[in-house]
């Protein structure tokens, strides 16, 4: 069993080599790595409120050095034009004038309240900080579990469907159903090469983008959350590749996966958008876990034992389909 | 005529494939009916207290700038704030005055929200005294709602590229596309042949897209037309480039998705951050960001700049088409010598 495992192992294993498909992997390890140093921890970031005062009688003598001041009202309209979150304070006409560009009403609320208070300021009072990681941190690891996610859910599912029609169409299944091997082997091996193949991608995938020292802290519970993950796919992957007819009709399942349904997923996980519905979404738990594992939160049993079932599920409706399969070539 | 009957006959025989053209429109659908999602939460403040700590003035005072939530615990609180997709600032009570506590891995504009806070706090009187003068301009966040729908509408154009791409690659993979260089079909045939279909169903879900998603007057609808047209033809001819280009079925798909994310990307990080100057103009060589931009501009009705990008479309049409057509002819040579 050991030896047909193997051999069935590196069988595969070359199939990928020679299908460029660890090319691929590493051309987007590439990609995505350049994006999050050079793009995304630059492009994330929000200044504060830049606040703008006119006053030419000088009366606003107690003003914070965080007050730019402007020379006239007309630099006062083209700097809030081009600066639409700044406030503007008019003192020239004694009283002070809150100018600003309509936003959300609880913010512009909070913005002339601000620009107001520096005017006299007192000691600022440093927030108690309860977190432990810096801005750049978060934003580190939220764009690396959004990446690892995206490229297990998308690409390592394409890749497994890819392999799997290309079997398919050169007989490789007809020729397995007479093979003196566990029928099960086949499926295995397949798994077994785009688990290891994940993991490496997420070990590397961590480490480059969130540092040696915090990547490696935070490995294993994110090797967990990606072989769970990646089971789930490469099963989906499986199961599709089995069922549909051919690759074209395999796009649309991809599209749904890399657009529409991911779409609701990252917004609900990461921003403080909360659709009611997004429970039900099975995704959603399995990012929430990989999310967990990067920000070093508990993950509960209840999930763990959900995700066990659904890979042993998956698992016995592929070999189904598999042995269904078998038996139509045969 | 005959070769386009047999594509026609193939694309409505695959069921999976008018699904593929489906798809924008059901998302459409989705948008139009089942109510938008409301972005205005992404840039406003929340704040979480515990309850029984601060008075029944103090949580009206903070609702003025934000949504409050009341726990039970220290515990329950502190994991509020420490919840990494929101920006949630904690209030305390501080004998008269109050306190703040954050995660630390705030952005800038809410790490000084909290700092600002006790302060604003103590001169809450003075502020309200103040004469605020708003200027109108349209609300940022709604224009994120805006950006869904067009980009729903790129996914439809973009849909006759992939679908193209994967007809000339299962073709390559079959063999049919040794076959086909032997029939008595000239290169101008086959292109037509080949983009006809994906850009006819591009355009077609395009457009049904827009008629769910869009309002508009005859005229503006003249102008969405030309868009859609254009777009889903230059779509359908990038999606002959992948499918020429591919050795097979990984590399393609490896193409598309790059195509994919840069058609949809490019646009929209653009509208986000307001890309204006050289480097817009440099966008314009994405075909989707003039597609995005003109429909952007057609529903914020400015006319000028939706026939701008009807322009610049209509540029990428010729360009990409001649491009197309020396690549095909060198090709023919290489193989003939």
């Amino acid at each position: 069993m050991g030896k047909g495992f193997c051999a069935l192992f590196k069988k595969d294993c070359r199939m990928l080599v020679s299908g460029k498909f660890f090319l691929m992997t590493i051309g987007f390890l590439i990609l995505y790595t350049a994006y999050v140093n050079l793009g995304y921890i630059r492009f994330m970031q929000m200044p504060p409120y830049n606040v703008y005062l006119y006053d030419p009688d000088g009366t606003q003598t107690e003003k914070s050095p965080l007050v730019q001041t402007v020379s006239s009202m007309e630099d006062m309209d083209a700097i809030l034009l081009s600066d639409a979150n700044g406030v503007g304070l008019d003192a020239s006409a004694g009283e002070v004038r809150v100018v600003l560009y309509k936003g959300a009403e609880h913010v512009d609320r909070h913005r002339a309240d601000y620009a107001l208070s520096l005017l006299r300021p007192s000691a600022s009072r440093t927030p108690e900080v309860l977190g432990t990681n810096t801005p750049e941190q978060k934003a580190r690891k939220e764009i690396t579990c959004e990446l690892l996610f995206f490229e297990l859910a998308a690409v390592g599912f394409l890749g497994i469907a890819a392999v799997l029609f290309k079997e398919k169409g050169m007989g490789v299944i007809r020729v397995h159903a007479i093979l003196p091997v566990r029928k099960d082997l086949f499926l295995l091996s397949k798994l077994a090469v785009f688990l290891f193949s994940d993991l490496a991608f997420a070990v590397l995938l961590t480490l480059l983008n969130m540092g040696p020292a915090d990547g490696t802290a935070i490995l294993p519970a994110v090797l967990l959350q990606t072989a769970i993950l990646s089971l789930i796919m490469a099963l989906v992957g499986l199961l599709c590749a089995l069922l549909l007819k051919d690759f074209r009709q395999f796009t649309l399942a991809y599209l749904v996966i890399a657009i529409f349904a991911a779409t609701p997923v990252f917004l609900s996980a990461n921003t403080s958008i909360k659709f009611d519905w997004i429970g039900y979404h099975p995704f959603y738990h399995v990012y929430m876990g990989l999310k967990n594992a990067y920000f070093g939160a508990d993950i509960s049993p209840v999930y763990y034992v959900g995700a066990v079932g659904m890979i042993v599920l998956l698992f016995l409706v592929v070999r189904l389909a598999f042995h269904r399969e078998i038996g139509k070539e045969g | 005529m005959k070769g386009l009957k047999y594509q026609l006959k193939s694309v409505l025989r695959d069921k999976f494939c008018l699904m593929t053209f489906l798809l924008p429109i059901l998302v459409a659908v989705a948008l139009n009916f089942m109510g938008s999602i409301d972005l205005s939460s992404l840039g406003e403040l929340h704040f979480s207290v515990l309850e029984n700590d601060l008075s029944p003035q103090t949580i009206t005072w903070l609702e003025r700038y934000g949504p409050v939530t009341a726990y039970g615990t220290q515990e329950e609180l502190a994991a509020a704030i420490n919840e990494p997709s929101t920006n949630v600032i904690g209030v305390k009570a501080d004998g008269d005055s109050i306190k703040t506590a954050i995660s630390g891995d705030e952005l800038d504009i809410f790490r000084q929200a909290a700092a600002a806070l006790p302060a604003l706090y103590e001169k809450r009187g003075d502020a309200e005294q103040a004469e605020v003068h708003v200027l109108e301009r349209p609300d940022i966040l709604e224009n994120f709602q805006g950006i869904f729908i067009p980009a729903v509408l790129i996914v439809a154009m973009f849909m006759g590229c992939t679908f193209n791409a994967m007809n000339i690659i299962s073709e390559k993979e079959d063999g049919v596309a040794f076959i086909n260089e032997i029939l008595p079909m000239t290169p101008s045939q086959y292109i037509l042949q080949k983009v006809v279909v994906g850009f006819l169903f591009g355009s077609l879900s395009s457009i049904v897209t827009a008629c769910i998603c869009f309002r508009l007057s005859w005229q503006n609808f003249g102008i969405m037309l030309a868009l859609i047209i254009l777009s889903s033809f230059v779509a359908a001819l990038i999606g002959l480039f992948i499918g020429k280009l591919s050795e097979g079925l990984m590399i393609g798909v490896v193409y598309i998705k790059i195509v994919m994310l840069v058609f949809i990307a490019v646009p929209i990080v653009c509208a986000l951050i307001g890309v204006s100057g050289p480097l817009a103009i440099i966008c314009n060589i994405v075909p989707s960001h003039p597609a995005f931009d003109g429909i952007m501009a057609l529903s914020a009705g400015s006319l000028g700049t939706a026939v701008k990008d009807v322009g610049i479309l209509a540029i990428h049409c010729v360009a990409w088409s001649a491009l197309y057509v020396l690549i095909s002819s060198q090709h023919k040579k290489q193989a003939t010598q």
